[in-house]
């Protein structure tokens, strides 16, 4: 599996889950990077940071692999600005890793929490 | 998916845009504008970092991957020591064996010269006949030729041709080639000491340049590399010529895959052999190969055209001659002349049972890696669930076959130069044996891009199925269940079985392919060659080499059949000037023959052999008409001949040969006798038709002469009387090799002996391997069923019973591999029995498989040790299973 080391440790986390996070994100409609990242940080209650050079290149990874297409446009406050949309792919695949997800963190869960009854 | 390349500078725009947006933000939070921007990038962090990253990200994730890839392919290499060694193994021997096969193709084929320079401009010039043959050359020819060709750097001719060298009674023989001065300015050789022939040298005057050039090899061997040697004499055929200088040690000589030590101007050969100075200006005396060097920028189609042209005008000029024919060139290992001729046959076929020899690895190997995929079934969907892309384990899979090959190839590399010089033990006995190149080369470049393409191939064929396995590998049931989905199971099951038939149908094509090659082979040994050889002690002299005049020859001829006819135990002595079967080509004359109209462009240059009386006796050759030469056919008697049955069923159909009037020679012969047909070239030839005439009526300076000696009992046992007889009629004739006429004949069967015995070994790697494979697979399948197995024993059912099932599957299996093996078999023979082989520029052609082709014998037995190995290779496994305790067999998961 991909064990990422030392320095990238926090891409590693954000690997799985940054991706996930965006196309999250971009369910509501398009947007650009920059709104991306706000969206991320307040909705995990600034639990998260985005590190914004990571975000970019992961919005790049998944325009590459189809998940979701770019336009250049102008932003609300007339600021030239390149937006994000969902594409059907994308949107599946969004389906796939929650799916995906919930179940890793119910099994997680079951293992770390104190309370372990299923054993 | 849609993929636009997207540019730096549109990221850098991206960037721009957003850090913008960003302090917007942050301003309107009531952040002052600047600190809002230093904000911002203070953010963001290193623009010139992402934007590399940008640049950098497919090629840096690839990198990244590939390390992490082949860093866990080695782990999981270390952890299954067994699996690796097994596969490893495998793979070195297919590898070792392929590269090997390729070395001597690329040594005979593709790198025929070595030492020489730009070897891709040089071809080989042939002289056509008017049947389209190719023969080679005569020295006015090549004058031609040299002076006249205006597309060519040069043309040089050469003949191959043993001297004595030393004093009298410790002369040794070596092999060389008396070649035209310009030899070596045109093949581009260098020095490696001295100087070679010098344009002052390149002249046509008979016996003006008494020097020579030796070999390194024979340089070391002889004179310890000492350069002090340049410029003193050397003893040649009881002539002193100068030693001028040492050829490159990579030259050889101008005959593939053979090493010759010593070029002697052609011209010397009226001093060395007596050859006087019409026979080299005889345009009939076609003996001469050339090779000539296209210009820089001269494609071979105009150089071609260019001699053909000239030819064509030669021809006509030279009516009386050379009336009708041609000459052309081609690429150096298209030679019809030495021993890569020979070889090229079983060298293709060889080639292709390596394929063979690869399938089968590639079987086993993807047998190996599917076994293990399915063990490592759950790793892969973890992965997959945590993320991995399907792709990326793809890749991982494939990463760990590229690994395994790799290793492969390193340990099979590491014994090709072994291997390759193995080719010498299977070279010819008798003269030649010698002159086979006996240098190990290391592995040349090509040999190892061929080598890494190979294992390119086979590490991705091998790899392709267990990770298209994972490609289909559906995430979810994997990492709740066990791991052994019932019909992803099946699937593979029927994936894998298709494999093990497969391995067997292969094995089944290599082991039936050696088994013919080895029967015909030993059919052709027990084929009659019309001749008696049990009994007969054969030597060549080589008496022009001692300055013997033709008369002196005849002389010592007549003197040593006295006096071995008187010897005891001796009942019949004879010679000639060509030995039946012998590895050396066979000459021939151009016939005019009375009362036949040959067709145009028929080629009317028969094989001939000059011998003495006692020839025919001596070899219990019987006369069907007529009779034999006497002592009384001699050079003051009408010439006369003896013709075989095939000469007279093709030229006197229906006539009386007797009293017929042959032409040759320039003079007219009368057929006194017929002799029966026997084998001449090969010992798969039909009969072509042959001619004999008597050793004192055409016996000319450039014949050789061939001694036989009968004996009652051991023909070794006369050796010493041949050699004591021999140095008493002169101290300076020395006996170099004689040997029993039944060993020398065995050159013959050189190239069914090399494909024989090569495609025997090939045959039993083949089968090695897939009884390896065939028992990996079958004890890994039983193994999964070790479950299901428990389960019956536990409902009650007998060992016996489940052993059966387990063999029967097995049995089946191979049942399949037999007979989709054995239609493969009937196809292929079909192919290879179309092979045939040249021995000379004359085109005797022989087939290279004999009439067994279809010998049911061999197809059994090769299908039968099959059988038995699969049975072996199923019970062991299965009574491993059947023992297992059922209870036991239950809990394993």
């Amino acid at each position: 599996m991909p064990t990422h080391k030392e320095e990238n440790d926090r891409i590693a986390l954000l690997q799985g889950t940054l991706d996930l996070l965006i196309l999250k994100t971009l369910l509501f409609g398009a947007c650009h990077g920059q709104g991306i990242a706000r969206s991320i940080q307040r909705q995990s209650e600034e639990a998260f940071f985005v590190d914004h050079g990571s975000l970019y290149l992961a919005l790049q990874r998944l325009e590459e692999g189809g998940l979701i297409t770019a336009k250049w446009g102008v932003s609300e406050n007339n600021r030239k600005a390149r937006f994000y949309t969902l594409t059907a792919r994308g949107r599946s695949e969004l389906t796939a890793k929650t799916d995906q997800w919930s179940r890793l963190t119910r099994a997680m869960n079951l293992i770390l929490s104190p309370s372990n009854k299923e054993a | 998916m849609p993929r636009d390349r997207r540019n730096a500078d549109d990221f850098a725009d991206e960037i721009r845009s957003h850090l913008e947006m960003e302090a917007d933000e942050l301003e309107s939070e009531g952040i002052p504008r600047s600190e809002a921007e230093r904000q911002a990038k203070a953010a963001f962090g290193s623009r010139a970092a992402a934007s590399e990253r940008f640049a950098l990200r497919h090629r840096l994730l690839w990198l990244d991957n590939l390390r992490q890839d082949v860093r866990f392919g080695i782990r999981m290499m270390r952890r299954n020591p067994a699996f690796t060694v097994v596969a490893v193994l495998t793979l070195a021997i297919g590898i070792a064996a392929s590269a090997t096969v390729f070395t001597w193709i690329n040594a005979v084929l593709l790198e025929p010269l070595g030492g020489v320079t730009a070897p891709n401009r040089l071809v080989t010039v042939e002289t056509v006949t008017s049947n389209g043959e190719w023969v080679p050359n005569s020295y006015p020819d090549f004058i031609d030729f040299r002076d006249r060709l205006k597309l060519f750097d040069g043309i040089a001719v050469t003949h191959m041709a043993a001297f004595s060298v030393g004093k009298d009674d410790h002369a040794e023989r070596v092999w060389g080639e008396l070649v035209s001065g310009n030899f070596f300015a045109v093949l581009g050789v260098k020095p490696e000491a001295g100087r070679l022939f010098l344009p002052s040298e390149y002249g046509d005057t008979p016996g003006a340049y008494p020097v020579a050039v030796i070999s390194d090899r024979y340089w070391r061997s002889h004179y310890a590399a000492d350069p002090a040697v340049i410029g003193k004499t050397m003893r040649i055929n009881q002539h002193e010529l100068t030693i001028v200088g040492v050829a490159a040690a990579a030259f050889h000589g101008s005959i593939p895959v053979t090493s010759f030590d010593l070029w002697v101007p052609y011209m010397e050969q009226s001093v060395l052999n007596g050859v006087q100075g019409w026979m080299l200006r005889d345009r009939h005396d076609r003996n001469m190969l050339g090779i000539a060097r296209l210009k820089p920028g001269v494609t071979e189609e105009q150089a071609r055209g260019e001699l053909k042209a000239l030819a064509d005008r030669m021809a006509v000029a030279n009516a009386d001659v050379s009336e009708g024919m041609s000459a052309t060139l081609m690429p150096l290992w298209k030679s019809p002349h030495g021993p890569q001729g020979l070889l090229l046959g079983p060298l293709r076929i060889l080639m292709g049972v390596c394929v063979l020899v690869l399938f089968i690895v590639c079987a086993n190997i993807t047998n190996l890696l599917l076994a293990r995929a399915t063990v490592r079934e759950r790793e892969f969907g973890a992965r997959i669930a945590l993320g991995a892309g399907r792709a990326r384990v793809v890749r991982q899979v494939m990463t760990e076959s590229l690994l395994l090959t790799g290793a492969g190839a390193l340990l099979g590399v590491a014994a090709t130069p072994w291997l390759s010089h193995a080719l010498r033990y299977l070279t010819p006995p008798g003269p030649t044996q010698s002159l086979v190149s006996t240098d190990i080369r290391p592995p040349h470049f090509s040999v190892l891009v061929f080598t890494a393409g190979i294992c390119l191939v086979v590490g991705l064929v091998a790899g392709i199925s267990p990770a298209l396995q994972v490609r289909r590998m559906e995430t979810g049931p994997r990492l709740n269940d066990g791991g052994r989905s019932a019909t992803a199971g099946r699937k593979r099951n029927r994936l894998r079985s298709v494999l093990v038939a497969s391995e067997v149908a292969l094995a089944l094509v290599a082991m039936v392919g050696a088994g013919l090659f080895a029967r015909s082979f030993q059919q052709t040994l027990h084929v009659d060659p019309g001749f008696d050889p049990n009994h007969v002690l054969l030597n060549q002299f080589y008496l022009s080499t001692n300055g013997y005049s033709l008369a002196q020859r005849r002389e010592f001829c007549r003197r040593l059949e006295e006096r071995m006819t008187s010897t005891p135990g001796v009942t019949d002595v004879a010679y000639s000037d060509g030995v039946p079967l012998g590895f050396e080509p066979s000459w021939w004359e151009e016939l005019r023959i009375e009362g036949y109209a040959p067709r145009p462009n028929e080629n009317m240059n028969i094989f001939r052999n000059v011998i003495s009386p006692g020839y025919l006796p001596l070899l219990h050759i019987p006369m069907v008409e007529g009779r034999n030469f006497t002592d009384q056919d001699n050079e003051n008697t009408p010439a006369v001949m003896i013709v075989n049955q095939a000469f007279v069923q093709r030229f006197l159909p229906g006539r009386n040969p007797i009293g017929v009037r042959v032409h040759g020679w320039g003079d007219w012969f009368r057929i006194v006798g017929v002799a029966k047909d026997s084998k001449y070239h090969y010992l798969g030839e039909s009969a072509p038709a042959y001619f004999y005439v008597p050793f004192r009526q055409v016996f000319r300076e450039d014949m050789n002469l061939a001694f036989y000696v009968r004996t009652q009992g051991d023909p070794d046992a006369v050796l010493s009387t041949l050699r004591a007889q021999t140095r008493a009629i002169d101290p300076g004739v020395t006996v170099f090799d004689a040997a029993p006429l039944k060993e020398f004949i065995g050159a013959s069967l050189y190239p069914q002996k090399v494909a024989a015995s090569l495609l025997t070994i090939m045959g039993v790697i083949a089968l090695v391997l897939a009884a390896v494979g065939l028992y990996s697979v079958m004890a890994y399948s039983v193994a999964q069923r070790t479950q299901e197995i428990g389960v019956r024993m536990a409902l009650g059912a007998q060992r016996g019973q489940v052993l059966w099932m387990v063999i029967g599957r097995g049995l089946a299996l191979t049942g399949f591999g037999l007979a989709a093996g054995g239609a493969l078999c009937i196809a292929a023979v079909k192919i290879i029995a179309g092979v045939s082989f040249t021995n000379s520029g004359m085109g005797t052609h022989a087939r290279l498989l004999g009439d067994g082709s279809m010998d049911g014998a061999v197809y059994l037995i090769a299908a039968g040790i099959l059988m038995v190995v699969a049975m072996v290779a199923t019970y062991l496994p299965a009574r491993r299973a059947a023992a297992v305790e059922p209870m036991q067999a239950l809990r394993t998961d």
